[in-house]
């Protein structure tokens, strides 16, 4: 499977760099690794320094992440810390794009405030996003 | 942070195709100091060269400045701030700020330097922790002159305040034995912020006054290997400028802020093995150890290069303090109360990272929690004894021991103090694991280049390398295993930044 995960992340890549983010949506009909979210919860455990995962509308040094699929990116209220491309952004977080954004997250958004080197290892990121999705339903605490 | 990053000629679609790459092979690359007579010609000048953006960096950057120094400093990723930026931004002060003494806290240099020197690891740098301690008020007071805001608030929480208070006991001064060596003060200093984003607000600030003074700044620009004169001396820097390479000269010295290496997995492996099993390496993607190798290849002695902080983080809630920590044996080994960097110590360092937290009815933490993962329960000690596979007899031995004391509110071992000594009594009884690679165990680097008070590097020899300085998580500073208390860090890279940057600024140009 990794051969068309790392072509995903190219696609997003190019689609950005040429069309911007509207594009991006058929990103998010591309099929997905299922990962496991307990072991999620740990490759999110060095997300965690920066980012809540609380109801609560409180923000780390990045956005709070509870419920995060769903939502436009860039436009959490009470965050100011979005690069420019990222409060102009214009697509909806998915379980494909954030997998995608994640594999090299300032190679694909050189503007990006994150300074961290994402996960490049495929299985560690459908981990990861499997622990997101968990979020979205649950929150952190439930 | 802010500022708009700067790529020189670089067009957007290029950046979106390269940048990734060139960044890493410009952070993984490592080579021996070139030598002056290799370099046709300098592509840039300057008095001061600041490698690092972080608060060591700024500091560094600030002083030279100030003191006449035309300063260029450089980050090697798009935006500034470096670790600090990413941390609570914690400035570990004492003896009398004047935040202290706004709030009524009384403190005293023995007090803080007892603590520091007594809670901490064996022979730590009494030459740095003196000289920290004493001028730590006036230090509060640069900070707050740069522009860092702080609030005459006082938290008496366990964990970093984030919801405006600005100081708070950040370390182990209230559990023994810190509490045994001086009188406990709070000695946290946090800026203003909401959340956990002090260490934004803190370079917020120290950033914006490079701006003030005339500090030239790039970012995207990466340090690649020393330039050395025929005797040693520094006298500059190659780097990586948008996958081309630049010689900058730095006429009067350059100082190394780049940060640790955690992000490094190679360099964590071979110097510090203790941590590299821990779940979390904490600290933004820079943390890469380039400026430790470029001064080791410039001749600099590195020290205490296998320590760094680990943080088993068992509060909040506090209450759960009242359970207790056992080992692989079964067995105590830690004041349950004291700082979760004490604690991650003596996890990671002195129980190859296992540990777990045994609790009964009362110790209200809730089952599902994504700092450790419970791992057992049971209706009997006993029985979850054999569920962790326990020597037999073991933590039972522990618990009644430890129970039939904090009845009567001792505990003869570690001390645990009164307001978390209870009885680990009643079912169900639960098990945590703590091991590093299981629980979130947020890990950085403390071991760096050998330097004096003043950051001059120095070499196995005791001798200094003309022209070149360090300081932050780059040097070897006042941070330790245990890590103490939050602030110590940032404190000293704040702190010996600052001597370091003056201390370049006033060295003689060299020809």
């Amino acid at each position: 499977m990794t051969r068309p995960l790392v072509a995903l992340a190219a696609v997003v890549l190019a689609l950005y760099a040429t069309a911007g983010w509207a594009q991006l949506a058929t990103v998010s009909e591309m099929p997905l690794v299922a990962g496991d979210p307990e072991r999620g919860r740990l490759v999110f455990a060095q997300c965690r320094t920066c980012h809540y995962t609380v109801p609560e509308q409180i923000h780390g040094n990045g956005p709070n992440l509870y419920r995060i699929f769903g939502m436009v990116a860039g436009k959490q209220p009470g965050f100011e810390y979005y690069s420019v491309a990222m409060a102009s952004a214009e697509f909806v977080w998915t379980p494909q794009l954030m997998y995608a954004w994640l594999e090299n997250p300032i190679a694909a958004l050189p503007d990006t405030t994150m300074m961290s080197a994402g996960v490049p290892d495929p299985g560690q990121r459908a981990d990861l996003i499997a622990y997101l999705q968990r979020l979205s339903v649950l929150g952190s605490g439930d | 942070m802010s500022q708009a990053p700067d790529f020189p000629g670089l067009k957007r679609r290029e950046l979106l195709a390269g940048l990734g790459a060139a960044a890493v092979s410009g952070l993984a690359a490592g080579a021996e100091p070139l030598q002056e007579a290799q370099v046709q010609a300098w592509d840039i000048s300057t008095d001061v060269l600041v490698a690092g953006s972080g608060s060591a960096g700024a500091s560094a950057a600030i002083e030279a400045r100030q003191a006449g120094a035309d300063v260029l400093l450089i980050e090697s990723l798009p935006h500034f701030g470096g670790s600090s930026a990413m941390s609570a931004g914690v400035v570990y002060a004492g003896a009398g700020t004047a935040l202290q003494r706004a709030l009524g806290v009384a403190d005293s240099v023995e007090a803080m330097s007892s603590f520091i020197i007594g809670a901490g690891g064996p022979h730590p740098p009494l030459d740095k922790i003196q000289l920290y301690c004493e001028q730590s008020p006036a230090h509060f007071g640069w900070l707050v002159a740069q522009g860092v805001p702080y609030a005459e608030k006082l938290s008496t929480a366990m964990t970093v305040p984030t919801d405006g208070e600005s100081l708070y006991f950040s370390g182990a001064e209230r559990a023994w034995p810190g509490r045994d060596l001086a009188v406990p003060a709070p000695r946290g200093h946090v800026p203003v912020a909401r959340g956990m984003t002090g260490g934004r607000v803190l370079m917020e600030a120290l950033l914006a006054r490079l701006d003030v003074l005339g500090v030239v700044r790039r970012a995207g620009v990466a340090g690649q290997r020393l330039v050395l004169a025929g005797d040693g001396r520094a006298l500059g820097m190659e780097v990586n400028m948008a996958g081309e390479r630049k010689t900058i000269r730095a006429r009067r010295g350059v100082v190394l802020a780049s940060g640790g290496f955690i992000h490094n997995r190679e360099m964590v492996r071979n110097y510090a093995p203790r941590l590299y099993d821990c779940s979390v390496p904490w600290g933004n993607m820079g943390d890469q150890g380039m400026g430790i190798n470029m001064g080791i290849a410039a001749g600099a002695a590195a020290l205490r290069m296998a320590q760094g902080f680990a943080i088993v983080p068992l509060y909040p809630p506090e209450s759960v303090l009242s359970g207790i920590v056992v080992n692989a044996s079964g067995q105590r080994f830690v004041a349950e109360d004291t700082y979760y960097g004490v604690l991650g110590d003596a996890i990671a360092y002195h129980q190859q990272g296992r540990a777990w937290l045994i609790t009964g009815e009362g110790s209200h933490l809730p089952p599902q929690q994504d700092n450790f993962p419970l791992v057992a329960e049971a209706n009997t000690i006993g029985d979850l004894a054999v569920k962790l596979d326990f020597p037999r007899g073991a933590l039972q031995h522990s618990v009644a021991y430890y129970n039939r004391h904090a009845e009567n509110g001792t505990d003869p071992m570690f001390h645990k103090s009164a307001p978390f000594l209870r009885p680990v009594q009643g079912p169900p009884y639960r098990a945590w694991n703590l091991a590093v690679d299981q629980a979130f165990v947020p890990v950085h680097t403390f071991g760096g280049l050998h330097t004096t008070v003043d950051g001059q590097v120095l070499n196995s020899f005791g001798e200094a390398i003309p022209g070149l300085y360090a300081a932050g998580r780059t040097a070897a500073g006042l941070p330790g295993a245990p890590y103490i208390a939050s602030g110590l860090s940032v404190g000293d890279c704040t702190f010996f930044g600052r001597r370091a940057g003056l201390a370049a600024a006033a060295q003689g140009a060299s020809a």
